[in-house]
């Protein structure tokens, strides 16, 4: 790469600007959840906190706080609800990781490798349920869930979240199988069995792809919020975006609204950092044919 | 065992958990759009054949909602792949704390639909907003009664800002999908540019783009289709509004189900979403993605 100082000037401004775009609504939320609550709901809004302040944070942990002069911050009220949100959303979230990775894992295996009658039809069928807006089989599964007793439970919501993550992944991990080395045969020579050849041979050299797929559908259960909303809000099988929605329009407390949010980003980003290796490792060139 | 059997033992499972989850409702659905559901004194449903799918076509929200839609998704993907293009570019450039910046620019992608429109529209709104923060602070004024208020949020771009906004989420998944593609460009390819004296323009279109393609095909349905189907982002940043200028058909069928209860009607409205999202894809597939499948 060319070292002249031109270029490097570009290169450092192209830079700058893709932190700044990425980092500025991020940092305008969080700036919230740091100032005293007296300033995140002043007006006009001051650009930086003048003093950091923990009082947001802490409340909304279900804390109260008292500040140097003595004034006393109680804990949220909603604050209860927030952390029965985010229990329920690590086991939601984690069920559905569990659950996705054991379906897909096998069918994408038979998709991307065998040939066999009925093979087109299936793979329409899921390009086709990726397509399906949530809010057209939110109706239908709302009736159903009433019916079957399954509104405000963590499996309904389980079981809501597998019917977008699977298709999505398994059209994701397709190509990516295909394009491992075809080892099936010396696997066989070696004098594996089918079964033992996926598991103890596909599966481990298919680790990136895995751990992605793995990622993409916790992500997706951990920050789901149309089926939540309509399913769980208010019941004791709320989800952490549910419950950081009852606090969305309450214009008094802004900071402890960013607080939550943020409260929910944390192990997103976590996860997205692990991500962000994975994705590098995967030599993904083909993984979408 | 036979390579057949192996695979459909090895997909049965599943053909029968998309059957039992996901067939069932799109056939209530179905069954529900050609319904009249009333609620009063219990729920009853009476078979009115195609009345719903026709009262939809002649409903003028439907139309303005449709009209959104195709006009989010445009900017939205136009937008989305743009910069994940340049995220991509920048990121493919930097060596020294390149792991640094890749985290930061994964972030938005982790960042859920419902968090990002609290933050973009803590960002535009003019009680909150940035633009009422920096043109007071630049004025000097420091009180309420004097603030002026500016607000980002106008009937006339809130379409495209939602866009902006969706395709903030959206790009890093984008930027780091092309990333790993850029990664495969053997740099003797660039070399013998420079040998050639191609321009960076020239270097761009001719080495740089052309690997890109099949994923850019790519996330270009994806983007459509994600954004196409769109809710969460809408419903928590404008609720439709100013007035109903954003309300995209998501939004609109959600508003006719669940304030409305005319669930009929939302149904028969949906099938005509997943309509234009299944076209949408096609017309992508026909007059792109077929072209680069001959060629590849």
């Amino acid at each position: 790469m060319s070292t002249q100082p031109r270029s490097r000037f570009s290169l450092l401004a192209a830079v700058g600007i893709a932190v700044v775009w990425t980092l500025l609504p991020i940092i305008w939320l969080l700036r919230l959840a740091l100032m005293p609550p007296s300033e995140a709901g002043a007006f006009p809004p001051s650009f930086l906190p003048t003093e950091l302040h923990p009082a947001a944070i802490l409340n909304i942990l279900g804390h109260a706080y008292t500040d140097s002069k003595g004034h006393v911050f109680p804990a949220a009220g909603q604050s209860p609800q927030i952390l029965l949100g985010l229990y329920n959303s690590l086991i939601v979230s984690v069920l559905v990781m569990v659950c996705t990775i054991l379906i897909i894992v096998p069918l994408a295996y038979a998709f991307a490798r065998f040939e066999f009658k009925a093979k087109t039809p299936l793979l329409m069928a899921i390009l086709f349920s990726v397509s399906v807006p949530p809010v057209s089989t939110l109706i239908p599964f709302y009736i159903m869930f009433t019916e079957l007793n399954l509104t405000g439970t963590r499996t309904g919501l389980v079981l809501i979240n597998l019917t977008v993550t699977v298709p999505f992944v398994t059209w994701m991990l397709i190509g990516y199988f295909r394009n491992l080395p075809p080892v099936e045969r010396l696997a066989r020579i070696d004098g594996f069995g089918r079964l033992a050849t996926l598991v103890r041979i596909v599966i481990p050299m298919a680790k990136s792809g895995i751990a992605v797929a793995a990622v993409v559908s916790f992500l997706f259960a951990w920050n789901e919020f149309v089926f939540a909303t309509a399913l769980v809000n208010g019941t004791n099988a709320t989800t952490l975006p549910t419950s950081v929605s009852g606090l969305m329009f309450l214009q008094p407390q802004p900071g402890q609204l960013a607080a939550s949010l943020f409260l929910s980003v944390i192990p997103a980003a976590l996860i997205a950092y692990f991500l962000q290796r994975h994705i590098a490792d995967m030599g993904f060139v083909d993984v979408v044919r | 065992m036979s390579p057949q059997r192996f695979a459909l033992w090895l997909s049965v499972p599943v053909i029968v958990f998309m059957l039992a989850v996901m067939s069932y409702p799109m056939a209530y659905a179905l069954w529900l759009s050609f319904q009249e559901v009333s609620f009063l004194g219990g729920r009853r449903t009476e078979f009115v054949g195609l009345a719903n799918y026709l009262e939809v076509v002649r409903l003028r929200e439907f139309w303005w909602s449709a009209w959104v839609t195709v006009h989010f998704t445009v900017v939205s993907v136009v937008l989305a792949i743009g910069i994940g293009l340049g995220l991509a570019l920048v990121m493919h450039r930097v060596r020294r704390g390149s792991n640094v910046l890749r985290t930061l620019i994964i972030l938005p992608w982790s960042v859920s639909l419902y968090a990002s429109g609290i933050a973009w529209s803590y960002l535009s709104r003019g009680q909150t907003g940035i633009a009422t923060s920096l043109f007071n602070r630049l004025q000097g004024i420091t009180t309420t009664a004097e603030a002026h208020e500016i607000s980002l949020i106008n009937s006339a771009w809130i379409v495209d800002l939602l866009a902006l906004g969706n395709a903030w989420n959206m790009a890093p998944l984008i930027a780091f999908f092309l990333l790993a593609n850029l990664k495969t460009i053997p740099t003797r390819l660039y070399d013998l540019a420079a040998l050639d004296q191609l321009t960076r323009w020239e270097r761009f279109v001719h080495i740089t783009l052309p690997p890109l393609r099949y994923t850019l095909f790519v996330f270009t349905s994806i983007a459509t289709v994600l954004s196409m189907k769109l809710l969460d982002f809408i419903f928590v940043m404008t609720a439709g509004g100013p007035g109903n200028s954003s309300s995209s058909l998501a939004f609109t069928l959600y508003e006719l189900a669940f304030r409305q209860s005319s669930m009929g009607l939302s149904a028969a409205m949906s099938f005509f979403l997943l309509a234009m999202i299944i076209g949408a894809s096609l017309l992508l597939y026909v007059f792109w993605g077929r072209k680069i499948g001959e060629e590849a």
